[in-house]
């Protein structure tokens, strides 16, 4: 998987290009509109992230020549600028989605692993880790071909999970993703806890223990064996 | 009071003032200028009845009634006395002189009089011409009053009607022409400074508030990735994994800080202009649906009543802040097998919650950083945020506690702001 990413500033460029290629991405990145324009005229890209505000152009400007040149690459739009307005500008240009910063690193991943899949396989398609089988188009959770039954926002949790294996998930990204701004309330770490317990008895009911590790005062991570 | 009223008012009394001083003048003088008319008229008879006056022979009587004989002393010179007329046909002041004239060894005193009722008269003239000429100078000014306010004040009005219509996010500084008025003129002139001044403060507040929003939201999001990817680390101690945790939160505890003051100091400058008519109900159905999870680990029972929500005018973001921070903090202050109400008609929205009764001052409660538990992780910035999206749609906020059962209410009356 390809990705292009448009950002300005240095450190948070170098931190999620580190992110996304311990996730298995091939990054490349552009710190200007005139680097990135370059690099669309030029190359093929599966994805394309890009900064709003850059020193010498409007990141806009570069999702209307994606779209303008009929792109197959998704764009995920990310910026401080948190209005409603550039959202929808965004948004209304084809931008697939808007990330506003400052993000998780982990919720970028799952952003990203949703317009991929989308694009790329036109929804048909899975995703596997160790014994679990998860297809997100039928709502379908299996581990080792057999149905588990997950509520909701268990489903959610183990979807968010999937996005990035083998990461170290804060509580906070993960509450985020389930509650949005809801997730701000003291008690929400609390659900948390019980969301996980409830999803790791599940999942050894049906033999697959030990998948989610907790990271002590940090969050959680589906670890490999 | 109308300025030209109140300056009307001062010119009027003083012209009273006048006029009463005027009259009694010219009362007094002409009183006796009169007067001495008619003593030296009195003065002029008796020096030619003393040379050519006889005494008539008994039996005809006094010669006139302005002339009395009598052989009995009387006081002399000029006094003033009442008599009856008869022809007036009531008691009528006179002016008679009394002097003793010498004819053929006897004495005889002759009085002469003259009736002052002419002179009253003439007073009284006098006075009601004065009267009627006040009244007709009252007269006059109330119209001239009318007519300058129509006329000299017109352009004074028309500044206070842009003015009264002036909301400077609208638009940028007043254009207030020049008038004939000097006076008005220069007061044009000072608005027109003092509103470019406003203007061009509120672009420079407005550009902070941006800049801010957007500038601190960048160093903000690089420690927050930087501290992500350090949480990767394996090889990382735990106590310095907790350590790095709790970082993390406090960054995210900041950004979500720095993002609610935004939010406040863009509701305080009015820059949220673009009111669209919204069903109250929808965003609250979507609201009350987020919360299912919390309340139900709560163990605490949510009722919804919604009857024909109104169609607000609103901001869609502020009317999901607005609903959202209500119900935060219904949440919040609860207590565990509670409830929350809520219920939305046509004029009011109302969330009721059960939890502990709060000491203090219930109006302070919609304070910034008022915090009911100092250890909580949430700023406190809730129901201030509440408080100010109600200002600024003109909705009336009020808070309740029933001490029986402990049930809090907030209460938001839309007013006339229904569409």
């Amino acid at each position: 998987m390809k990705i292009l990413l448009v950002e300005d500033e240095p450190a948070l460029r170098a931190a999620i290009v580190d992110c996304l290629r311990q996730g298995g991405y091939l990054v490349e990145v552009a710190p200007t509109y005139e680097v990135a324009y370059e690099k669309i005229k030029l190359y093929q890209y599966d994805c394309v992230l890009v900064d709003l505000t850059l020193p010498d152009g409007n990141g806009l400007d570069v999702v209307r020549t994606l779209k303008a040149d009929n792109s197959a690459a998704g764009v995920l739009i990310i910026s401080a600028r948190g209005a409603l307005d550039d959202k929808l500008e965004g948004l209304h240009l084809g931008a697939d989605d808007y990330l506003v910063k400052p993000f998780h690193l982990s919720e970028l991943n799952a952003r990203l692993t949703a317009i991929i899949r989308r694009r790329q396989f036109r929804g048909q398609h899975h995703l596997a880790f160790r014994d679990l089988v998860v297809w997100p188009d039928e709502t379908r959770v299996l581990v080792r071909g057999e149905v588990l039954t997950l509520t909701r926002k268990e489903y959610d949790l183990l979807l968010y999970l999937l996005a990035s294996p083998r990461r170290v998930l804060t509580k906070e990204s993960i509450a985020e993703h389930l509650w949005g701004d809801e997730a701000d309330a003291a008690d929400s770490f609390d659900f948390l806890y019980t969301h996980f317990k409830n999803l790791r008895r599940k999942l050894q009911e049906k033999g697959a223990d030990n998948y989610i590790q907790t990271i002590y005062g940090i969050g959680y991570r589906l670890q490999a064996e | 009071m109308k300025l030209l009223t109140r300056t009307n008012r001062y010119y009027l009394l003083l012209t009273t003032a006048l006029f009463a001083l005027g009259g009694v003048v010219l009362y007094f003088s002409l009183n006796r200028a009169l007067r001495s008319e008619v003593d030296e008229q009195l003065l002029a008879q008796q020096q030619a009845l003393a040379l050519s006056w006889h005494p008539a022979p008994p039996g005809l009587g006094s010669a006139g009634d302005s002339l009395q004989v009598s052989r009995r002393p009387l006081p002399g010179g000029l006094r003033e006395v009442a008599r009856y007329d008869a022809q007036e046909q009531e008691m009528v002041p006179y002016r008679e002189l009394s002097f003793p004239v010498r004819r053929g060894g006897a004495t005889y005193w002759l009085t002469v009089r003259k009736s002052l009722l002419e002179t009253d008269d003439l007073l009284l003239v006098v006075l009601s011409v004065m009267l009627a000429v006040l009244g007709g100078l009252l007269l006059s000014l109330a119209l001239l009053t009318r007519w300058l306010t129509r006329r000299l004040w017109a352009p004074f009005q028309r500044t206070l009607g842009e003015l009264r219509g002036y909301e400077l996010h609208r638009r940028g500084p007043l254009a207030l022409p020049a008038t004939p008025v000097d006076e008005f003129t220069e007061l044009n002139q000072a608005l027109t400074q003092m509103s470019a001044r406003l203007a061009a403060d509120y672009r420079s507040l407005k550009e902070f508030t941006e800049n801010a929003a957007h500038e601190t939201q960048t160093p903000l999001a690089i420690m927050q990735a930087q501290l992500e990817q350090l949480a990767q680390d394996d090889t990382l101690q735990p106590a310095s994994a907790a350590l790095v945790g709790e970082l993390y939160g406090t960054t995210r505890r900041l950004s979500r800080l720095h993002r609610a003051l935004t939010l406040l100091s863009k509701i305080e400058n009015e820059q949220f202009t673009q009111a669209v008519p919204l069903q109250l109900h929808q965003v609250l159905a979507e609201r009350t649906e987020q919360l299912r999870d919390r309340l139900a680990a709560r163990d605490l029972d949510l009722r919804v009543e919604l009857t024909s929500g109104p169609t607000l005018l609103m901001d869609a973001s502020l009317a999901d802040s607005l609903v959202h921070n209500l119900l935060q903090n219904a949440l919040k202050h609860n207590q565990r097998g509670g409830f929350v109400w809520v219920t939305l008609h046509a004029g009011a929205l109302e969330v009721a919650n059960t939890g502990p009764a709060i000491a203090g001052d219930p109006s302070r409660f919609f304070e910034r950083f008022r915090k009911h538990n100092a250890a909580s992780d949430s700023p406190g910035l809730g129901l201030s945020i509440v408080r100010h999206i109600c200002q600024l749609y003109g909705f009336t906020l009020s808070y309740d506690f029933a001490p029986a059962g402990s049930v809090h209410t907030l209460r938001v009356d839309f007013g006339q702001k229904t569409a």
